[in-house]
Order: C-alpha cells, then sequence, then structure tokens
C-alpha cells in the first residue's frame, strides 16, 4: 500500500503505453506512421488524417512554459502542506503540450518560453509523472548561456 | 458565401423572447432548485402575459444535484410539454439552449419555450467544482477546462487563470489591467437592485485580496449562489399580442469544439492542444445571419465565470485587435456609460451565477427599455457572445 494521496491517473487501454514509459524512463507519445503527426493524449486513431497505423516515439523530454499557474488553494487530497505549488503547462519540442508540476525552481522564478527538461517522478510502485526542470544552466535573469 | 448566407438567414428572426423572470438571487436561501424554478417560471409567463397551459416546451442547461432536471421540473410544475432538452451542466450551453428553443418553435415541434434555469449552489453539501468532487477532472481524455488532477490541476477558474497568464506574458498586460474588468462589472451592478453585490471595487481592494489560482484573485471569481431565472422563447406571430414587445433572435452561432478550440480561449491561442497561429477573427456567421457588425453593437454580454474571459470573448467577437483588449477594457469603457458597456446586469462576477440565464433576462429588459438607472440609451442590438464561440444577436 502507497501512502501517496494525491490523485492518480485513470489508465485505459490507450494511455496504458504512454504510462508504461514513464515507468521505464522515458517519455513516448502516439505517432502516425501516415503523416508523421505527434499528438496527446492518446487516441484510437491520428486526428489528423484518422489512420490506424501509429507507433510510440520516443520524445526528446525537452520543452518550453507555455503558461502557468500557482494554487494558494487546495483543493485536492494530498495538497493540503504544498500550497502555494505551480502547475505548469509545457510545450514540447516534439509539438504536444503536456500540463505538469515544475520541479527544481521557486514559484516566482518560472517564466514564459522558459526551457525545461523532463525528470521522472514515481509516485508510487505503479505510476512514474513526468515532471519538468529549469535546462541547467538557465537562470530568471540570464536566460540559458 | 451567398448560399450559406441565404441558409443561414432563414433563422434569423423565426423566433422571440416573448417572457423573463427570476426568483431572489443569494447565498444560502434554503430553498430546493425546484421552489426557486417554481419562482422563475411564474414570473416570465406572466410577465408575458400567458398562462401555464401555453408552456409547451422546456430547455434546461443545470440539471440534477446542483439543478433541477427538466423531466422532473415538467412534473412539479404540472407542464405538459411536447419537447424538451438537456444539456450536461456547463454554464457554456446557454446559447445553444436558446438556439434549440428557438428552432423548435420555428420548426413547429412546441409554440413557447421555456428556458429554465435553476441552480442551488450553497445547497449541495460540501460542493466543490474542483477538487475530489471534480468530475471533468476525471474525465476519460481530461478535463474540458484544462483540469489534469493528478499534476493539482483542477477546477474551471484554474484554466482561465492559465490562459491570463499567458495573455499577459505575451502582450504585457498587468494585474492593475485585469482589475478593470471586475471593476467595471461592479459599477454595473451598484445600479442594479437584483445584484448580491453592489459596493463599489477599488483597484486597492483588489489587488489587496487573497489569489487562489495565481495570476487570479478572489475578486476574478464568479458567485457561487442560488437562484433561477426563465426566458420564454416563442413565434414572431405568437407573441403579437402578448403583454410585452417581442425581442428578435436575429442572428445565432453554434458552439465549436475540436483542437483548435480550448473553452477559455480562441483560436490559434496555444493553450491545450491548439496550435499557435496569428489567428484573426473577422466577420462571423452571427453577424451575416443578423445583418450586422462589431460596430452596430449597443451592448455586449458573455460569460463572465472569471474576468480574463472578458477579454478573450471581446477580442473573439471583434471589439478590438488580438492582443489589444487590456487597454479596451480601461477608463470605464465597458461600464454603463461607457462606449460598449459590458454585462450591464454586473455579471456573474456581481450580479449572481445563473448560468448567465440572468444575463439573457438582462438583455431582454435592455432591448424593451426597462432597465432603469443602468439603461443603455436607444439599444437596439445586444450580442451574447462568448470567449468559447457561440454567440446570439437579440434586437428590438
Ligand atoms: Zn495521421
Amino acid at each position: 500500500m502507497s501512502d501517496y494521496l494525491k490523485p492518480l491517473p485513470p489508465i485505459t487501454n490507450l494511455s496504458k503505453p504512454y504510462w508504461d514509459s514513464l515507468q521505464e524512463g522515458a517519455l513516448r507519445m502516439p505517432q502516425c506512421q501516415a503523416c508523421s503527426l505527434i499528438f496527446y493524449p492518446p487516441a484510437p486513431l491520428c486526428p489528423g488524417c484518422w489512420s490506424r497505423d501509429l507507433t510510440w516515439a520516443a520524445l526528446s523530454g525537452r520543452g518550453t512554459v507555455n503558461s502557468w499557474v500557482v494554487f494558494h488553494q487546495a483543493y485536492l487530497k494530498g495538497y493540503d502542506n504544498e500550497v502555494p505549488f505551480n502547475v505548469t503547462e509545457v510545450t514540447l519540442d516534439e509539438g504536444p503540450r503536456l500540463m505538469t508540476n515544475l520541479v527544481g525552481i521557486d514559484n516566482d522564478d518560472i517564466r514564459v518560453d522558459m526551457p525545461v527538461q523532463v525528470v521522472f517522478d514515481a509516485v508510487t510502485d505503479e505510476v512514474t509523472l513526468a515532471k519538468f526542470a529549469p535546462l541547467p544552466g538557465w537562470s530568471p535573469e540570464g536566460g540559458t548561456p | 458565401m451567398a448560399g450559406d448566407t441565404d441558409r443561414l438567414r432563414r433563422l434569423a428572426d423565426q423566433a422571440v423572447v416573448c417572457g423573463v423572470g427570476e426568483s431572489a438571487y443569494g447565498r444560502r436561501l434554503g430553498r430546493s432548485a425546484i421552489d426557486l424554478a417554481a419562482d422563475a417560471i411564474q414570473a416570465a409567463v406572466a410577465d408575458a402575459g400567458l398562462t401555464k397551459g401555453d408552456i409547451d416546451g422546456m430547455a434546461v442547461t443545470f440539471g440534477s444535484p446542483l439543478g433541477a432536471d427538466a423531466d422532473t421540473l415538467a412534473f412539479a410544475l404540472g407542464l405538459e410539454l411536447k419537447a424538451y432538452n438537456q444539456t450536461w451542466a456547463h454554464g457554456r450551453f446557454t446559447g445553444t439552449a436558446l438556439q434549440w428553443a428557438a428552432m423548435t418553435v420555428a420548426a413547429g415541434l412546441a409554440d413557447v419555450v421555456a428556458c429554465l434555469a435553476a441552480v442551488s449552489f450553497t445547497g449541495v453539501r460540501r460542493l466543490r467544482v474542483g477538487g475530489g468532487g471534480d468530475r471533468e477532472g476525471a474525465r476519460e481524455g481530461g478535463g474540458g477546462h484544462g483540469e489534469d488532477p493528478v499534476y493539482g490541476m483542477t477546477s474551471p477558474g484554474a484554466g482561465a487563470a492559465l490562459m491570463a497568464r499567458k495573455y499577459m506574458a505575451r502582450h504585457g498586460a498587468t494585474a492593475e489591467d485585469l482589475a478593470a474588468v471586475p471593476i467595471s462589472l461592479r459599477h454595473n451592478a451598484t445600479l442594479n437592485p437584483l445584484a448580491m453585490y453592489s459596493e463599489p471595487l477599488t483597484l486597492q481592494a483588489y489587488l489587496g485580496a487573497r489569489h487562489v489560482a495565481e495570476p487570479l484573485r478572489i475578486f476574478d471569481y464568479c458567485q457561487v449562489n442560488d437562484g433561477a431565472a426563465c426566458v420564454l422563447v416563442t413565434t414572431p406571430e405568437r407573441a403579437a399580442d402578448l403583454a410585452q414587445p417581442p425581442v428578435y433572435l436575429g442572428g445565432m452561432q453554434g458552439l465549436p469544439a475540436g483542437r483548435h478550440e480550448f473553452i477559455w480561449a480562441y483560436p490559434g491561442f496555444g493553450t491545450a492542444q491548439q496550435i499557435e497561429t496569428d489567428w484573426t477573427p473577422g466577420p462571423q456567421p452571427v453577424h451575416r445571419m443578423a445583418g450586422v457588425t462589431p460596430a452596430d453593437i449597443d451592448a455586449f454580454f458573455t460569460y463572465d465565470a472569471f474576468s480574463p474571459l472578458v477579454w478573450l470573448a471581446l477580442e473573439r467577437w471583434g471589439f478590438c485587435g488580438i492582443g489589444e483588449v487590456w487597454q479596451f477594457t480601461a477608463d470605464g469603457r465597458i461600464q454603463v456609460g461607457g462606449e460598449l458597456p459590458v454585462n450591464t446586469n454586473g455579471g456573474l462576477l456581481s450580479e449572481a451565477h445563473i448560468m448567465a440565464w440572468n444575463h439573457q433576462v438582462e438583455i431582454v429588459r435592455q432591448l424593451r427599455g426597462q432597465c432603469g438607472e443602468r439603461q443603455v440609451a436607444g439599444a437596439e442590438v445586444i450580442q451574447w457572445g462568448n470567449v468559447y464561440g457561440d454567440s446570439l444577436i437579440y434586437h428590438r
């Protein structure tokens, strides 16, 4: 039994390969073999061309901050001692966006467009989350050297 | 294009609003949704000069457990309905319900459709929109407002905050600029005896208030309350000898969905999976159908559950350029008496949250000239238009 109280993802047959990839320390998303579109969340077919010929592509794990919010109110179980905490939307270099948390940074230092990279957070034995950290060397004043 | 306009115009002015009414609005009224609904529909039927037996259609956008379902309302109120319709419980469906009502009377499936909205947010014990009761966030494929509870992302307001942060960063707007929205709508509420909040809001009080999902503060969030409102839709022929002058539904535009849409942003904005582009709205079908342009609109009403929604709605419907609205909403321009009055009732932010059915009631009263101190002088054409892309154009 885990003492992790926060919500866990509802894993379906469509999304299981995604969550499995995080367990393995990789970030994989569906890619259409007909039109090359990489998309998220997982779907039964390519939302671009309706091809069913999909594979799971390994992504770079790099992206930029699209936007973020800082929660000052704990709505969810497991967050009572965490406010204020950030929720950040990252645009991956390959295109799709992911909701995530930035780690290893003060909330006041987060900036739109800052470069980030994935870190894997094994929150339970069964579930690993994709969180993101600033690219090494990045600073809110100086950008990336 | 001409053919499209001809088809669009077939439904223009084929339906009118003939009656409006509401219950009291407030917190912890201690009354059920059905009880509140009865006040609203009786007021609307009396306003129209109709009787109970005339109501043969119903549209509901907010069913149980926060509101009341159409079939239970028909039973409780003793109505004999030929046609009813109910959406899943979201404020976004107000325009959709009115459009269904208009199509239903125009097609002859019913004569008078009661759009009846009742809500008891404070009567439902320990209700939370967001958090553990967040059914949106648990949907397969994720929540419609960006909810992703696995990372703590919950509540529709947080999705609006995400959009607002990006907008401010892209276009150089600040919290002081955003404050103009709740301050202006609160000003409008000071002129409205029905409004729950009628004390003026100052910039100092706004900036001093606590953050909820930063950058949004508590004054950027709508009210959470109880109340009901009713809008009666019929044909122009049926309305001709009724008690009130008819208010015409001259233009309509449906509710869009897809990967280019995010509920709290227009296409191209670049939130959720939207591709970021230099999108500009241009003339919209609702304008073509009603035969008007944004310059003809005397007042604008929009779903203001969170104050940044007003910003993107004004840009989406062409009242200013993309990236300019934070300047447009300054200097009292959207207050009663300003260049483009917005939500003259005070909106969800300051009048009450009746899923914007209270806004439809106010639009009708403005076009009848019944708004007293907050009357928009000479109001002839009013638009209901939302950040999420649906619209109605009403005229007298
Ligand atoms: Zn494809």
